[in-house]
């Protein structure tokens, strides 16, 4: 009896001296397996073993009302791992965790994904909010994130090293409106309107700013009342100071309305130029023939083969064409693509077999992105971590169908 | 003793009027500085933008006047608020819906256009029959919610049929919402009457449209208020109306079957609101279950404006909340998102120098 047991125990000291054996091992100083990179680096190295996947996480919304984002993103960016391969025999993994869109649900799911040390970097979160709950948790241990949605502009400023997005901002859609309008359009003279939101007041405000530090004059800024079925008083107002073209900041129910009236208010001549609360299939069954010409941003991207490749790859996985569950899922692709090809970049096959990733250099390599080709438009991220530099894409509406406007 | 109750009694009275007289004079000082403002010294808009408020105005007034209408019976006979009443408009519009994405499947072809429809080879009686599916769907749907809403509260005090309605006002937008889906539709009309095509007329060196829907709605609502006063004042059905606005008891002794007028009344508003409901959709294109709310909550006001109870109140009230919606913040020179504001303001301001409403309200005596 009293043999067994030291045997037992015996046995149990074996197995826990065995299972540390190999953290004694990757020491720098030990046997020299793990590269000079990990030692110099701010915070230090994940080290993938044999057998293990390297994981990229994501915070998102799993379930509840706005659940179909997560789910979609995440499939996004599942394809995007397919796509990716291996790397030196390893394979990566995107584990998504529900943060249920909420800034507790980040946090929390920010500190899960944290302890898993084969977790290099975080395509996410999905929700402005629990970004900004889940930033100063990454910040700490050096997880570099690019989120493919959070638009809340103030995320950039927090003099984050890991935060990164490819989701353009409302600050970065208005003044590309605002430019477009006056330099490639030529407009002069611009009617802005918005629907009271705090989104739509938001985009006009930037887009009237722009416009007229570059020259051009808002002859008229107003508000309507959203959701009424007719809006010609309002737009007699506008057409009494003769505008080249309508900006409106506001979203598609309104919008379509504000086109079709525009055509009998005496604005026959003047472009509808909507945003991308005012895109979508449901704008094109409402306008019509009065739809023709008018303008809107898409998180669509256009038609090239890789993205083609992508919604084919998609829709047999998934069984759902890209963009129904939420307009994201090409952005999901995009994030999860992007961060791969960056640990691609920077990790480090050791001669032990096992592979380290200097975590230090991979928020900066994140950072550093340069004319990354991704299937929304080229990403360079700035100091503050804004990659969209290609900015929104903008769409047009010709012959009853929404095209690239050039 | 008695002096004392006398001062304390009629100083607060006093004050009141001065507090009244001085807010009216500032109100209406201010309204005359900015309308003067816009109209000589910026000179914003020339008389072709006026002209389109107006068309705008008189095309909503007189739906909101056929809604008013409604309310303004009905309180006059049952001395209630139907706040359903903006939901029967909704059924109204569904009505008219239905029957024209009917008639569009129908295909109609001729020689030179194998793909006609019925809806474009007849489109006056395709517009006919949208008016008529409106109005009985919304009539029916009137006689209806004063059968189940409404009749077993008749002698409940009065707060009891108020919530009522309220509840039957969220019952059928659910109902309509579960049956009929929350997506907005789009209404189809003939091509003879596409929305946004009318009449080009030049007024001061523009174009001012006026679209042949407009026209419709307006016409049609001048002609429907003209057969309602018809009724009221000439006919069997009318004289017993006015006669269980005055007295039920009294009318009930005479012979007059009660019931059967307040059954009767909510037929006729309904039938008004359908009509108003079918112009909605062909005019404004869109069509869901909230549709009703606002021009219900509008109506109401507007019947308030002319004086509740009173038929040719409601109709003024109506028109008058259109123009002043449409052309208010214009002349006053503020933003339109304020445009429910002014129309408010209006009501409140109505309220405080006239309670009786425009035309007044009519009184036991008097009403209808």
């Amino acid at each position: 009896m009293n043999k067994r047991f030291f045997v037992f125990v015996a046995l149990i000291l074996v197995m826990v001296i065995a299972s540390c054996s190999p953290s004694a091992g990757s020491n720098p100083s030990g046997a020299g397996a793990a590269p000079a990179e990990c030692a110099s680096d701010a915070f230090g190295c994940a080290k993938i073993a044999p057998g293990q996947t390297i994981k990229i996480g994501m915070g998102a919304p799993m379930t509840g009302g706005d659940a179909s984002f997560g789910i979609d993103i995440s499939q996004g960016g599942r394809i995007a791992v397919t796509d990716a391969g291996e790397l030196e025999g390893f394979k990566f993994e995107l584990i998504a965790e529900d943060d249920s869109g909420t800034a507790e649900g980040g946090a929390a799911v920010a500190n899960k994904l944290v302890a898993d040390p084969t977790v290099v970097a975080i395509a996410g979160h999905i929700f402005s909010g629990a970004t900004a709950a889940a930033i100063p948790i990454y910040e700490k241990v050096g997880l570099p994130m690019l989120s493919p949605s959070a638009t809340n502009p103030p995320l950039a400023e927090m003099g984050s090293k890991v935060f990164n997005r490819i989701a353009f901002t409302d600050a970065i859609q208005g003044k590309f409106a605002g430019t477009y309008l006056y330099e490639k359009l030529g407009i002069r003279k611009l009617a802005v309107m918005h629907d009271g939101s705090d989104y739509g007041k938001g985009l006009a405000e930037i887009v009237r700013d722009t416009f007229t530090s570059l020259g051009g004059e808002v002859v008229s800024f107003s508000a309507i009342t959203s959701k009424e079925s007719d809006y010609t008083a309002p737009l007699a107002a506008v057409a009494a100071t003769q505008p080249e073209a309508l900006y409106f900041g506001g979203y598609t129910q309104d919008g379509a309305i504000l086109a079709n009236n525009m055509k009998q208010t005496g604005l026959e001549n003047a472009i509808f130029f909507g945003c991308d609360g005012t895109y979508g299939q449901d704008f094109l069954d409402r306008t019509g023939a009065n739809g023709n010409g008018a303008y809107a941003v898409s998180l669509t991207p256009a038609d090239t083969d890789s993205k083609v490749k992508f919604d084919a790859a998609y829709e047999a996985a998934f069984g759902v064409k890209p963009g129904t569950l939420s307009p994201y899922t090409w952005n999901g692709y995009d994030v999860v693509a992007a961060l791969i090809a960056q640990v691609k970049a920077v990790a480090i096959k050791g001669s032990d077999g096992n592979l380290y990733i200097p975590r230090g250099a991979l928020v900066n390599a994140v950072r550093n992105l340069k004319d990354y080709q991704g299937l929304t438009g080229v990403f360079t991220c700035d100091a503050k971590g804004e990659c969209n530099a290609s900015g929104p894409l903008l769409v047009t509406i010709q012959d009853g169908k929404w095209v690239v406007a050039e | 003793m008695t002096a004392l109750s006398s001062v304390s009694f009629k100083t607060p009275q006093l004050v009141a009027r001065i507090i009244r007289s001085v807010i009216g004079i500032i109100v209406v000082v201010w309204a005359a500085m900015r309308i003067y403002n816009v109209l000589f010294v910026n000179q914003a808009y020339g008389l072709d933008t006026w002209v389109r408020f107006g068309i705008t105005g008189l095309i909503i007034g007189g739906m909101y006047a056929l809604i008013a209408i409604g309310y303004t019976l009905v309180y006059g006979i049952l001395g209630m608020i139907n706040f359903a009443h903006g939901e029967v408009m909704m059924i109204g519009t569904f009505g008219g819906y239905f029957v024209l994405e009917a008639l569009a499947a129908i295909p109609a072809p001729t020689l030179a256009n194998p793909d006609l429809n019925f809806l474009n080879a007849q489109p006056l009686l395709s517009i006919l029959l949208a008016f008529l599916a409106g109005t009985l769907a919304a009539s029916l749907m009137g006689y209806l919610l004063e059968k189940i809403a409404y009749r077993p509260l008749r002698n409940a005090p009065r707060l009891a049929p108020l919530i009522s309605a309220i509840g039957a006002s969220i019952f059928l937008q659910n109902a309509v919402q579960l049956l009929f889906s929350p997506q907005l539709r789009d209404y189809t009309n003939p091509d003879a009457l596409a929305r946004g095509t009318g009449w080009s007329i030049e007024i001061a060196g523009s174009q001012v449209l006026v679209t042949y829907t407009g026209v419709l709605s307006f016409v049609l609502s001048i002609l429907l208020m003209v057969g309602l006063y018809v009724l009221v004042q000439k006919t069997r059905i009318g004289r017993a109306m006015r006669a269980v606005a005055q007295d039920k008891k009294t009318a009930a002794l005479m012979g007059v079957d009660v019931d059967a007028v307040i059954s009767q009344t909510f037929i006729i508003s309904g039938a008004l609101a359908g009509a108003a409901g079918v112009m909605w959709g062909i005019h404004n294109g869109l069509v869901y279950y909230f549709l009703g709310f606002i021009p219900g909550i509008k109506a109401f006001t507007a019947a308030v404006l002319g004086g509740i109870g009173n038929i040719p109140g409601a109709m003024l009230g109506g028109l008058v909340l259109g123009l002043v919606e449409s052309i208010g913040p214009a002349a006053l020179g503020i933003d339109f998102q304020l445009k429910d504001v002014i129309a408010f303001l209006i009501l409140v301001l109505v309220l405080i120098f006239r309670p009786s409403g425009l035309l007044g309200a009519a009184s036991v005596e008097e009403k209808l």
